[in-house]
């Protein structure tokens, strides 16, 4: 966290200044710019499609989080966090659907919150069951195991009995009015895009806080070389099976988020497509950089709103275009990835950093 | 016993033809150190590329081998563009950009060839069934039986007898050593994804004839993982042997556990497999065990 700039003849008397968050009177202001931008004025002015595209990328960000834990902090490679988005969902719903609250909870709207957090739980539970094997192996083989996670929950345990509790068929609906936080039914993008910046900042603050404490200390250890983080004396196991925890949290909150903006959830929400879409929204981003998760979650969202925004005029020339646009939205994240890869591969938070960096020196830069 | 037997025969079959993609996959493994998630594209591509000849009105083996060199060709540009500039990158990075390449083909095969299942009219093996003892078999299996048996012997003999086998071999072994004798490193490179890509695209040929094709027999490229896992990363011997069986376990899967767990088994069968076998043998039966040092 040191790495933030200073103005000359600014200077730390102690640690606890050091890790501070908002070290120089500019950065205070820039963040209360930012909220102020984030909680007044996106809501006043914007329509509610360009809500429903925040409330996507917020969305992406909480999936993204967890993947740049365990890619980008703790090096462990996993290719299935859909899986745990899916678990969250999938609790969530179930604990709305079939739980009998007393009637208290529901008109006061704690069932919803409530839910979340249980299903976060579950979800990170989840997540250390399919961590297991990292004690044991690493590099392409937990990726394979966290790809046999995806398939094994979605395709098999999610797709096949789940999905077949309460006779619904396939997709779960949940009926209008059971999503409520308090007083507020969520039932427009305006209230979901509320709901999604307090579970975005409360979700960036854990990660933040986490990492700049010796558990996200020992994270980077781990990453960086396990076995010397072994001889430094951190307990390996139970730190990558901590960074799973959280991640699988962090997923399962997302995933109960995602209904309130659902009608209707059914496995096809949760295709490996969007775990390996996670990875690269990290990659793209940047890995090992919170700011990286952010970026690249904007990023792809919006590159591929603009895609469909121009193939949709296109689409009364050519009827085809329409129905092939997811295939050709696979196509350009496919080639995203590789060109980011080989041309930019430390992603946009370097860049930004670079940006940062060269106007701190800026006019004379020497 | 004729269920067993039924589940065996059929598994050893189409384990055959697993066989043959894990090979190409073991190989790009082995020369190149890159571990390719975009095996079940490039099954995909081979596939529609001879169905369109076969189509065409072009004779089957004729139509396979244009088929062929259409995926030497797509195999040497692949490596040419982008994997080539990837050499000694981070695993993440070379991985990602495999994944990159999967739904790059994908997105390509669909907008190209649509996503409708697609059969190979007229039939190329006839659909009278063949009878081996007590156990009946379909011609398209053990035709394809036959032809991956034969084409993973041609592949071993290549690597055993020819000098581009030899200098495969040296440069898996050891690049440092196989450079300093003049091997050509990237003609390796480009060689190894090019037999990738040709036996992944006979593989999905030989699948497509049996199921009839569509987007989801890419999923064999996914089923290649447990395979190569089971026989070792790095050993071709062991992705015959983990090929054949994972076919067999899944077809004895499918067969006995499919009262117990109705549902997709036969499909998950091999992975949960997979990572029950990764904790108890990370380095699969032949593959080498590297010793980390800080």
């Amino acid at each position: 966290m040191s790495t933030t700039w200073l103005p000359c003849g600014v200077y730390h008397q102690n640690y606890a200044k050091d890790h501070a968050w908002w070290q120089t009177k500019f950065i205070k202001g820039k963040m209360i710019m930012l909220f102020i931008i984030l909680f007044v004025v996106i809501p006043l002015f914007a329509d509610s499609y360009c809500l429903s595209v925040c409330n996507q990328v917020g969305y992406t960000i909480l999936g993204a989080l967890g993947v740049q834990l365990l890619i980008g902090f703790c090096g462990q490679i996993t290719l299935g966090h859909a899986a745990f988005i899916a678990v969250g969902s999938y609790t969530s719903t179930l604990l709305i659907l079939e739980f009998p609250w007393p009637k208290i909870m529901m008109d006061y709207g704690i069932a919803y919150p409530l839910s979340i957090i249980i299903a976060a739980v579950v979800a990170g539970l989840w997540s250390v069951l399919f961590g297991l094997p990292s004690a044991r192996v690493k590099g392409f083989y937990l990726i394979l195991t966290t790809m046999a996670a995806q398939f094994i929950t979605v395709d098999f345990i999610i797709t096949q009995y789940v999905s077949q509790i309460g006779g619904r068929g396939q997709a779960f609906s949940l009926p209008p009015g059971t999503i409520k936080v308090g007083p507020w039914i969520i039932d427009s993008d305006f209230k979901v895009y509320f709901m999604m910046l307090v579970l975005v900042i409360f979700c960036v603050i854990i990660m933040v806080n986490l990492l700049r404490s010796r558990v996200g200390r020992a994270w980077v250890a781990i990453r960086d070389n396990d076995i010397s983080a072994e001889v430094m004396g951190i307990n390996v196991v139970k730190y990558k099976l901590l960074a799973f925890f959280v991640a699988g949290f962090i997923g399962g909150i997302a995933g109960a988020f995602w209904i309130s903006n659902l009608a209707a959830i059914s496995p096809e929400h949760f295709p490996w497509f969007w775990s390996l879409w996670l990875v690269g929204v990290i990659l793209i981003g940047g890995v090992g950089s919170i700011h990286g998760t952010i970026f690249g979650s904007i990023f792809m969202v919006v590159v591929m709103e603009v895609l469909q925004l121009a193939i949709m005029p296109l689409a009364d020339i050519y009827p085809k275009l329409l129905m092939d646009f997811l295939f050709i939205k696979e196509a350009v994240f496919g080639l995203a990835i590789c060109l980011f890869m080989m041309f930019e591969p430390n992603g946009l938070a370097y860049r930004w950093w670079q940006i940062k960096n060269y106007f701190n020196l800026w006019p004379f830069s020497y | 016993m004729e269920l067993f037997l039924m589940a065996i025969t059929t598994g050893i079959m189409v384990g055959s033809i697993y066989a043959l993609v894990a090979l190409g996959w073991v190989l790009i493994y082995k020369c190149s150190g890159v571990l390719n998630l975009a095996m079940g594209e490039m099954t995909l591509i081979g596939a529609y590329v001879s169905l369109s000849f076969y189509s065409m009105g072009i004779p089957f083996l004729p139509a396979l081998f244009l088929s062929l060199i259409i995926g030497l060709i797509l195999g040497i540009l692949t490596e040419r563009i982008f994997l080539d500039k990837l050499i000694g990158e981070p695993v993440l990075t070379v991985i990602m950009v495999t994944v990159g390449l999967s739904f790059f083909f994908k997105g390509m095969v669909e907008l190209i060839w649509g996503t409708d299942t697609r059969v190979f009219t007229p039939p190329v093996f006839s659909i009278e069934p063949v009878y081996i003892g007590p156990v009946i078999v379909g011609q398209a299996y053990l035709w394809s039986f036959v032809a991956a048996i034969i084409l993973l012997i041609i592949f071993v003999c290549f690597f055993k007898y020819t000098r581009w086998g030899l200098a495969m071999q040296a440069t898996a072994d050891d690049e440092m050593a196989a450079l300093s004798i003049g091997v050509s490193a990237r003609f390796v490179y480009a060689a190894a994804w090019a037999i990738a890509f040709m036996a992944a695209g006979v593989g999905g040929t030989l699948l497509g004839n049996i199921n009839g094709l569509n987007i989801s027999v890419g999923y064999l490229g996914l089923l290649v993982l447990p395979a190569v896992v089971l026989g070792g990363l790095n050993s071709v011997p062991g992705a015959i042997v983990g090929g054949i069986a994972i076919g067999i376990l899944q077809n004895l899967a499918g067969a006995y556990l499919d009262k117990y767990f109705p549902g997709g088994i036969k499909e998950i069968a091999p992975f949960v497999f997979m990572v029950v076998f990764l904790l108890f043998k990370p380095h699969g039966l032949w593959g080498w065990e590297r010793i980390e040092r800080v």
